[in-house]
C-alpha cells in the first residue's frame, strides 16, 4: 500500500521540510518566525505545535506570522507580501527573525533571500523549508539546526554536554531528556545547551562551550559533523537505547571526559535487575509486536529486553505495542514494559 | 490578504476534506505533499489517502502519480473524491481530464482560496446534493468533522427528531453517499456556518429558545409530527438551568466575558450568557465572517489579536479554544471552539439541542466557580 504514511517509507512519506524546521525555530524563546505561504499552512503547524505543547504541559504559544499568501499574491508574485510581514516582525523588537518559505512559494520562484537581504535591522536567518520541495521533515529539522547554529562562534570549553536535536513533537521528548541527564548526573557531567530546546538566543552563543556533543539519533548525524567541524565537539551519536546500550554510553561519556564509569554502571546494571524483576510476571509469554514493520532500533531493544525476559515472538502471541523512537534509556524500557504488561493482561 | 500572526481557522483545502469525509462511501485523496495530508489526517481522526507528491511530479507533472494511487483505490465500491492543495492547483494541468477515466469527484479547493467554510461548501457543491420529495423527514444539517461537537450535535438532534415521532433525513454531512441526492424536503441546522441549502430551511437547534420555535414549526408543518415531548422536555430542563443560574447570582456576579468562536457557535453562547446570566458580552471574536448581531463583534483571525482583546477587556470568562485558554490559564474558561486540545473527550458532547445548552451552561458555571475558589 502506498497511500498511508508508514514510518518506514521516508522519501514520499517523510513529512513537510517547514513542520521540521518550525518544531526547531519555535523553540527559540526571543525570536519570531515567519512563513512565507498562505496562512493555512501557518495555522496548520499552529495548532500541532499548540497540541505538542500541551502534550508536554506546557501553554506557551510560538510566535508565528504567515505571510498570508492569497490567490492574487501566488499570481504575481509574493515577495512584496513578505516584505511587508518582515518590516511588521522588526517592530516586535524580537532578537532575530527566522523566514521558513513553503511549496507554494518554491514553486511561484519567489526570490526569498534576496528580500531578507534587504533587511538589515536585525539578524533575519532564511531556513530552507519549502515543504515538500526541500526534502522530509527531518531535512526542516537540519536545515534549521544548522542555519541556527551558526549564531553562534566558537568559545572556551567546560566539562559539559551539549543534546542535539531532540525531537521536539515527540510525546515523551522531556522523559527522554530526563532519562539522559539522569545518566549524564551519575557521572558528574552537567548538561550546557539543549541545543535546541526552549532556550534563547543567548544560551544558543554557548553552544561551543561543551566538550562533548549527545546526538539525539542518526537522523542529526549531519548536524554532529557540523558541529564538529565548527567548534571541534566530538559526537555520541544516539541517545542511550537499550539496556547494553545503556551500559554503553554511559562509558563512551565516561571515556570521554575521562572519569570513571564502573560505579554509574553497577548502579545501572542494578536498576536494570530490579527492572527485570519488576516484570517477571510477564516473563515466558508470547507476543507479537505491534506494529510489525517497526525501526531497526525499536525492533532490537524489543528483542533484547524480550530475551531477558524468556519472552517470545511469534504470530500467534499476544500484540503489545511498539512506538516509532527506540524507548531511551532504562527508564524508557520500564514505560514500555508497563504498556507490554497491560497488553499481556488485557 | 494582509499578514497574520499564528492564523486560527484551517484553510480550504481541510475544509473540503472535512466534509467529504463526513459520507460513508467516499474516499477522500488529498492531491498534494504528505505536509498537507497530515494535518487534515490529524485533525479529522478520517482514513484520508493521499498522493504524497514529491518534486519530480511538481517538474514533470502529477498525472503519472494520480493515476498510480487512483488504480490502487479503485474497484472498493466507494466514490473517490480527489481534493487540490495548492501547489497542483497552480501547476496548471488539466486534472479533470486527466480523471477522465475514473468514476472521480474533483473538489478545487487549495488552501489559498479561502478558509475552512469556503472548502466545506465547495465540496458540498460537487457532491451536488438534491431534494428527493418522496423522501421522509427532516434532513440535519452543520455537521462537520472539523467541529468536535458535531457527532454530539447530530446524536442530539437525532434524539430529538425522533421524540418528536420524525425520521432523519439525510445528515450534512454525516451520513451515507447515496442519501446526498435523495434528500428530505426539509430540514434543520446545528451549525449555520456548515449550512447545506438543500431544502426548506425550519430553524436552527442552538439555543433552547431556537430549539423551541424550530419544534414548534416542525408541529405545525408535519401532520404525523409530534413535538409535544421534546417541547415539554425543553421547558423542564429551562427550568433547571434558570434554577441553577439563579443560585449562581445569588452569590456571584454576572461574568464579563469574550466570546472566539464561529459566528453560529459565538452568537448561540452569547444569547445563552445573556439570557441566563445577564451576563455582560464584551465581545465577541468571530473566528470567521460574522453575520448581523447586536453584540459587539468583529472578525479575529489571528492570535495576536485574541490576546490584544482579553487583554484590553481583562474578561471574567472566555469562551474558546485552547489557543485562548493558552493565554492566560487561570481565568474561567469554556471550550466551545475548535482546537479544543489539552482535554481528553471521549463521549459525544453536544452545543446543539438541549444537552448541548445544557453543557454549556454547566461548563460555564462550573469554571466561573472554580475559578472563584
Amino acid at each position: 500500500m502506498t497511500l498511508n504514511p508508514l514510518p518506514l517509507n521516508i522519501s514520499r512519506f517523510g513529512g513537510c521540510t517547514l513542520t521540521g524546521a518550525l518544531s526547531v525555530t519555535t523553540q527559540v524563546r526571543d525570536a519570531v518566525t515567519i512563513i512565507h505561504g498562505p496562512k493555512g499552512c501557518a495555522h496548520h503547524n499552529f495548532s500541532l505545535l499548540h497540541a505538542t505543547a500541551l502534550d508536554n504541559d506546557r501553554v506557551s504559544l510560538p510566535d508565528l506570522i504567515s505571510t498570508g499568501l492569497s490567490e492574487s499574491d501566488i499570481i504575481f508574485g509574493g515577495e512584496g507580501a513578505l516584505k511587508k510581514t518582515l518590516d511588521m516582525a522588526v517592530r516586535q523588537n524580537s532578537g532575530a527573525i527566522f523566514v521558513l518559505s513553503t511549496c507554494i512559494v518554491d514553486t511561484i520562484g519567489d526570490d526569498v533571500a534576496a528580500v531578507c537581504h534587504r533587511t538589515p535591522e536585525i539578524p533575519v536567518i532564511l531556513i530552507p523549508s519549502a515543504g515538500f520541495l526541500g526534502g522530509t521533515f527531518q531535512n526542516g529539522v537540519n536545515n534549521a539546526l544548522n542555519a541556527i547554529a551558526d549564531i553562534a562562534d566558537p568559545c572556551q570549553k567546560g566539562p559539559y554536554v551539549n543534546v542535539i536535536g531532540e525531537k521536539n513533537l515527540e510525546y515523551e521528548v522531556e522523559e527522554n531528556f530526563t532519562e539522559v541527564r539522569r545518566l549524564l548526573g551519575a557521572l558528574g557531567i552537567p548538561v550546557n545547551l539543549r541545543f535546541l530546546r526552549d532556550c534563547s538566543l543567548h544560551d544558543i552563543s554557548r553552544l561551543g562551550a561543551a566538550r562533548l556533543n549527545i546526538l539525539r539519533d542518526g537522523e542529526v548525524r549531519a548536524v554532529g559533523e557540523r558541529l564538529q567541524y565548527r567548534f571541534d565537539t566530538p559526537f555520541i551519536q544516539s541517545f542511550p537505547i537499550g539496556f547494553a546500550g545503556t551500559i554503553r554510553f554511559i562509558q563512551e561519556v565516561a571515556d570521554s571526559f575521562g572519569v570513571k564509569s564502573t560505579p554509574a554502571v553497577r548502579e545501572e546494571k542494578n536498576l536494570q535487575d530490579e527492572i527485570l524483576i519488576e516484570f517477571e510476571d510477564i516473563a515466558g509469554t508470547s507476543v507479537m509486536f505491534d506494529p510489525p514493520g517497526m525501526a531497526s532500533d525499536t525492533f532490537l531493544v524489543a528483542h533484547e529486553v524480550a530475551g531477558h525476559l524468556d519472552i517470545t515472538i511469534g504470530h500467534d502471541g499476544c500484540r503489545v505495542p511498539l512506538q516509532v523512537s527506540p524507548p531511551v534509556g532504562t527508564n524508557g524500557i520500564r514505560h514500555m514494559l508497563h504498556r507490554w504488561r497491560r497488553a499481556i493482561h488485557a | 490578504m494582509p499578514e497574520c500572526e499564528n492564523p486560527l481557522w484551517p484553510c480550504a483545502m481541510s475544509g473540503a476534506a472535512a466534509c467529504l469525509s463526513g459520507f460513508e462511501g467516499v474516499t477522500v485523496v488529498i492531491h498534494g505533499s504528505s505536509g498537507c495530508y497530515y494535518y487534515p489526517a490529524t485533525l479529522l481522526h478520517a482514513p484520508l489517502k493521499g498522493t504524497f507528491i514529491l518534486e519530480n511530479e511538481v517538474i514533470f507533472g502529477s498525472e503519472q502519480r494520480l493515476h498510480e494511487v487512483l488504480e490502487e483505490l479503485s474497484g472498493d465500491g466507494k466514490k473517490i473524491a480527489v481534493v487540490m492543495t495548492c501547489v497542483p492547483a497552480i501547476l496548471g494541468e488539466d486534472i479533470r481530464s486527466m480523471l477522465r477515466d475514473y468514476d472521480v469527484l474533483l473538489v478545487d479547493s487549495p488552501g489559498f482560496s479561502g478558509d475552512v467554510e469556503t472548502g466545506y461548501q465547495k465540496a458540498l457543491f460537487a457532491l451536488v446534493p438534491s431534494v428527493d420529495p418522496d423522501t421522509p423527514g427532516i434532513n440535519i444539517d452543520g455537521a462537520c468533522l472539523f467541529d468536535p461537537y458535531s457527532g454530539g450535535n447530530v446524536r442530539e438532534i437525532s434524539r430529538l427528531l425522533a421524540h418528536a415521532s420524525v425520521p432523519v433525513g439525510t445528515i450534512f454531512c454525516s451520513d451515507r453517499l447515496e442519501r446526498v441526492g435523495n434528500a428530505a424536503a426539509c430540514t434543520i441546522g446545528t451549525n449555520e456556518d456548515f449550512a447545506s441549502s438543500v431544502g426548506e430551511r425550519l430553524g436552527g437547534t442552538l439555543g433552547l429558545e431556537e430549539l423551541k420555535t424550530t419544534f414548534t414549526r416542525i408541529g405545525s408543518l408535519f401532520s404525523e409530527a409530534d413535538p409535544g415531548p421534546v417541547l415539554e422536555e425543553i421547558e423542564r430542563e429551562d427550568e433547571r438551568i434558570v434554577r441553577a443560574c439563579d443560585k449562581f447570582l445569588r452569590r456571584f456576579d454576572p461574568p464579563h466575558t469574550v466570546i472566539f468562536s464561529g459566528f453560529s457557535y459565538a452568537t448561540f453562547a452569547a444569547y445563552t450568557l445573556k439570557h441566563y446570566l445577564d451576563a455582560d458580552i464584551q465581545y465577541i471574536g468571530s473566528r470567521n465572517e460574522p453575520g448581523a448581531t447586536s453584540f459587539h463583534i468583529g472578525h479575529v483571525h489571528g492570535f495576536s489579536k485574541v490576546k490584544e482583546l482579553i487583554r484590553h477587556y481583562n474578561p471574567d470568562l472566555i469562551i474558546g479554544s485552547s489557543f485562548e485558554r493558552s493565554v492566560d490559564p487561570k481565568r474561567a474558561f469554556v471550550g466551545l471552539t475548535p482546537p479544543v486540545r489539552g482535554t481528553i473527550k471521549l463521549a459525544p458532547h453536544a452545543v446543539a439541542g438541549i444537552s448541548g445548552s445544557l453543557s454549556f451552561i454547566e461548563d460555564t458555571l462550573n469554571a466561573c466557580m472554580d475559578r472563584r475558589k
